[in-house]
């Protein structure tokens, strides 16, 4: 069977007792893919990208890149001998040297050929020319992040690895920034493996996306698949994008599937998982699928009201108990307060019903 | 990589030769001596103790008075010269306590130098009676004292400096008066490295063998000598030795513990350097005075006296080849700072590269010989070496190898490697520690392999703190006198054996010129590595 251009089989990266993922399988298939790791903090994402990158030994399993294999019980590549780039989160650059002369310590693997991508444009791309004649210690750790972003991406490596790579940057070039560098990734056909643990970043930037929690990477699908169609209860619950309700399965045969809840009545979609008529779920609830409609006779009770810029999100109480959030534009003709009714359109349509 | 390899047995050999003169003390306690113990037992042995610990407890007092005030009059005020007084108070530094010892009974004997000064100014008269007369154990105390307070000065300087103003505002805020301030908030979080500078005053006390025997005190370091050179008993010498190891251990622990302490006392974040008051009236008298007279003491009045000997007496310098001196001097430095360096280096590497614990338990454990005091060493050595070489001498036919070792050049750069190792691993240490991992690891994935990553990353950051540990070496060797003494070739002098030979064959005034020598040199390298501590600073 063929490794693609780089893969996984069945590895067990092991850090410390409590900082370990096993058995992870991931397959890039073409050069040029970008692949986001997710998941909480300390998990082991940066343990995997530091195996990849031969700084660790792997505790088993095998890794594939460009067919040849780099990791293994018995092979242990020197990460010098791989040709794999890896920017890290904290501040890597090398303190005596000025960030010029730290970019350029990337053209060591060039060996005096040509770069896909010149000095110049990386600098540009990357807001870095204010600062080329400072010293590490002189400048932010946003701006250090660049800066070994950009001595990466000089060293033209056959397989890019970047940890948190835009956790110190401003927010106001995170998203400029962000855009470029996946342009320029795209262009120059770099493979490479972003760890992350902010979703937004993981979704916008990566062809697909792994998610891993409790020491196993659950789920490896394209961003879309992942936030609409999350294959369990405790990925749903990581990306925190609504909440769980309890329903009934009235119809999964037909065409559009149907579920009953007891005060939100008749919910209609395409049901992700199959499950037979009659059987008690719990509906992932997101803020997007319920649409308000004042004039609709289906009203809750507003118990909370959330500004988030562009939309609001009220919390609305059900007679049972339970709070579901919704958006609603931030532009809409009036605001509800607390305590007051809210109406939903009803019947609901939600495009997938994601059922555990 | 795997457990014992090749750094490993390196640090293994560097921490067992560190250890010799450890084990050699400690097994030779329980070997027989001559008769000589036991009369010592029953004699001196208890005054030895008595005065070691007399001269000890006096020098504490003193020394933590001298830096402690000068440290926060420095700190905290303004007052004229006290950005001199900064630097300057460091200096007594080039003064070893027997240069001191000189000093002091030059200026005060009979018809010494204050007895020339008073006839100048008042006329003939028989002052002697009315000079007093600093001797004995008050001498040593006095010239110990005013040799090593520095230790307690710049550590509580370095620990007020880092105090954050925020403290001493948030004090006042609470309404606390300046005194209370004082007492309450900045002494007791500078406590640490006042009990470190202590500490390390309390071994270097406790060493001191230098001006204890230029005022025939018998300490203990003293008593390890003459057990030695008068009665020929290497044993005994190390039976005393065992009991002042067990005094030093305790004190380097202490200073080791107190280290630590002090780290948790520097604030992180949010440093605010202190806002200095500027003192007007009595109270800029006060401190002037007080500094200026510490600085008088400890470094114009030694200086000044040797100076005055020297041109007093020219006929010595004639008598002393001062050409060779120098020569031998710098040989001796340039040659232990180099051998030190680089298996500083080496070891740090090692240590850094392999990342093993046990690694990092010897080479904590090599760096202990700083504790040894020259005198142990120095006949530790000696009695390791002859056992050595008469066991090769009984079991083979290559005969004696005490040459080797005993006063030869080699000898005496081992037994400085032993002393110093601490010194230059441990300040290339901490250098070596702010070079992150992620970084060695950055040029790893670079292409950079283990060796250009040493060569074009490390020791370019390294180079600042090599030459200020070269110069901190240099300054120790200089001063050193027991080590130097006891082990060096027939004929082989440096200006601390010359001087202390000239002191110990009653021509005090021939050891003058040394001395000044030697105060010259010291103070350049001072002053070279302030520079360079400032450097780093800025």
């Amino acid at each position: 069977m063929s490794n693609g251009f780089f893969n996984i089989k069945n590895g067990d990266f092991i850090a410390s007792a409590k900082n370990k993922v096993n058995e992870v399988n991931l397959k890039i298939e073409n050069q040029g893919e970008i692949i986001s790791l997710l998941g909480p903090s300390g998990v082991g994402k940066t343990t995997i990208l530091r195996t990849i990158a031969g700084l660790q030994k792997i505790s088993s399993g095998e890794i594939f890149l460009k067919n040849k294999l780099i990791s293994s019980n018995e092979i242990h590549i020197e990460p010098e001998k791989r040709n794999i780039a890896l920017s890290f989160q904290d501040n890597s650059l090398f303190p005596n040297y000025k960030v010029i002369d730290n970019i350029n310590f990337g053209k060591k693997r060039l060996n005096g050929n040509a770069s896909a991508i010149d000095a110049d444009e990386i600098i540009k791309l990357l807001h870095i020319e204010p600062i080329l004649e400072k010293f590490p210690h002189q400048i932010s750790a946003g701006e250090a992040q660049r800066v070994s972003l950009a001595r990466s991406l000089m060293s033209k490596p056959d397989l890019l690895l970047l940890d948190e790579p835009f956790s110190n940057i401003d927010q106001s070039l995170k998203d400029e920034i962000q855009v470029s560098v996946k342009k320029l990734l795209k262009r120059i056909n770099l493979t490479t493996i972003i760890v992350t643990h902010d979703s937004y970043e993981a979704f916008s930037m990566a062809d697909k996306c792994g998610i891993i929690l409790n020491q196993k990477l659950k789920q490896y699908d394209v961003p879309y698949n992942v936030h609409h169609e999350p294959n369990s209860i405790e990925i749903a619950k990581f990306l925190n994008k609504g909440v769980f309700i309890d329903v009934t399965v009235v119809d999964s045969k037909c065409a559009v599937h149907r579920l009953n809840h007891e005060v939100l009545g008749e919910i209609r979609g395409k049901l992700s998982n199959d499950f037979p008529s009659g059987a008690k779920v719990k509906l992932l609830l997101q803020p997007e699928d319920l649409i308000h409609d004042d004039q609709s006779k289906l009203k809750l009770e507003v118990v909370d009201r959330k500004f988030r810029g562009t939309n609001f999100i009220y919390t609305l109480k059900t007679k049972n108990g339970e709070h579901l959030p919704v958006f609603v534009h931030s532009h809409h003709i009036h605001q509800h307060e607390k305590s007051e009714k809210f109406g939903i359109k009803s019947p609901i349509y939600i495009d997938h019903l994601v059922c555990f | 990589m795997k457990k014992y390899n090749f750094w490993f047995f390196s640090s293994f050999s560097i921490a067992l030769i560190v250890a010799l003169p450890i084990f050699t003390v400690f097994f030779s306690f329980f070997s027989e001596t001559s008769n000589y113990f036991t009369i010592l037992k029953n004699t001196f042995l208890f005054d030895y103790i008595n005065n070691s610990l007399l001269i000890l407890i006096s020098v504490l007092t003193i020394t933590f008075l001298l830096g402690v005030i000068s440290a926060y009059f420095i700190s905290f005020y303004e007052f004229p010269l006290s950005n001199f007084f900064s630097w300057a108070l460091i200096l007594a530094f080039a003064i070893p306590g027997y240069i001191f010892a000189f000093s002091i009974i030059a200026f005060f004997e009979n018809y010494g130098t204050a007895y020339s000064i008073l006839t100048n100014i008042f006329g003939e008269y028989n002052y002697n009676p009315h000079i007093p007369k600093f001797d004995g154990v008050l001498g040593s105390i006095i010239a110990i004292s005013f040799s090593l307070f520095p230790y307690v000065y710049v550590l509580t300087r370095s620990s007020f400096f880092f105090q954050s103003n925020n403290y001493i505002e948030v004090g006042q805020n609470l309404g606390l008066s300046e005194k209370e301030t004082f007492l309450k908030i900045i002494l007791p979080s500078a406590r640490p490295a006042i009990i470190a500078g202590l500490a390390l005053v309390a071994m270097e006390c406790l060493s001191d063998f230098g001006t204890v025997s230029v005022f025939s005190v018998s300490t203990l370091t003293t008593g390890i000598y003459n057990s030695w050179i008068s009665f020929d008993d290497l044993n005994s010498a190390n039976q005393i030795s065992f009991i002042l190891l067990l005094f030093i251990l305790f004190l380097f622990s202490v200073e080791i513990y107190s280290r630590k302490e002090a780290k948790y006392h520097q604030p992180a974040r949010g440093f605010k350097p202190i806002n200095k008051i500027k003192l007007n009236g009595k109270k800029s008298l006060l401190a002037f005075s007080f500094c200026f007279s510490v600085f008088l003491i400890s470094f114009v009045f030694p200086v000044s006296q040797m100076i005055y000997w020297t041109i007093k007496f020219p006929k010595y310098i004639q008598d002393i080849n001062i050409l060779k001196i120098n020569l031998n001097t710098l040989y001796l430095v340039g040659l232990a700072s180099l051998v030190l360096v680089f298996i500083s280096l080496f070891i740090n590497y090692g240590s850094r590269i392999s990342k093993s614990r046990i690694l990092n338990y010897l080479t904590n454990f090599s760096i202990s010989g700083y504790a040894i005091p020259g005198v142990i060493l120095a006949v530790a050595f000696i009695t390791f070496f002859s056992n050595i070489s008469d066991l090769i001498n009984e079991n083979t036919n290559i005969g004696s190898t005490k040459k080797i070792f005993i006063g030869s050049i080699f000898g005496l750069i081992l037994a400085y490697f032993i002393r110093f190792f601490s010194l230059s691993f441990n300040g290339i240490k901490s250098s070596y520690e702010k070079i992150n991992n992620s970084i060695d690891e950055s040029a790893y994935l670079l292409g950079y392999s283990k060796i250009k990553t040493f060569s074009k990353i490390h020791i370019p950051y390294l180079k600042n703190n090599i030459i200020l540990i070269i110069l901190l070496i240099s300054l120790e060797i200089i001063k050193e006198l027991p080590i130097t003494m006891i082990l060096r070739p027939f004929n082989f002098e440096t200006f601390a054996t010359q001087a202390y030979v000239y002191a110990s064959q009653d021509l005090i005034e021939a050891a003058a010129l040394p001395s000044l020598f030697l105060i010259s040199w010291a103070t350049v390298l001072i002053l070279f590595s302030s520079k360079y501590i400032l450097s780093r600073k800025n």
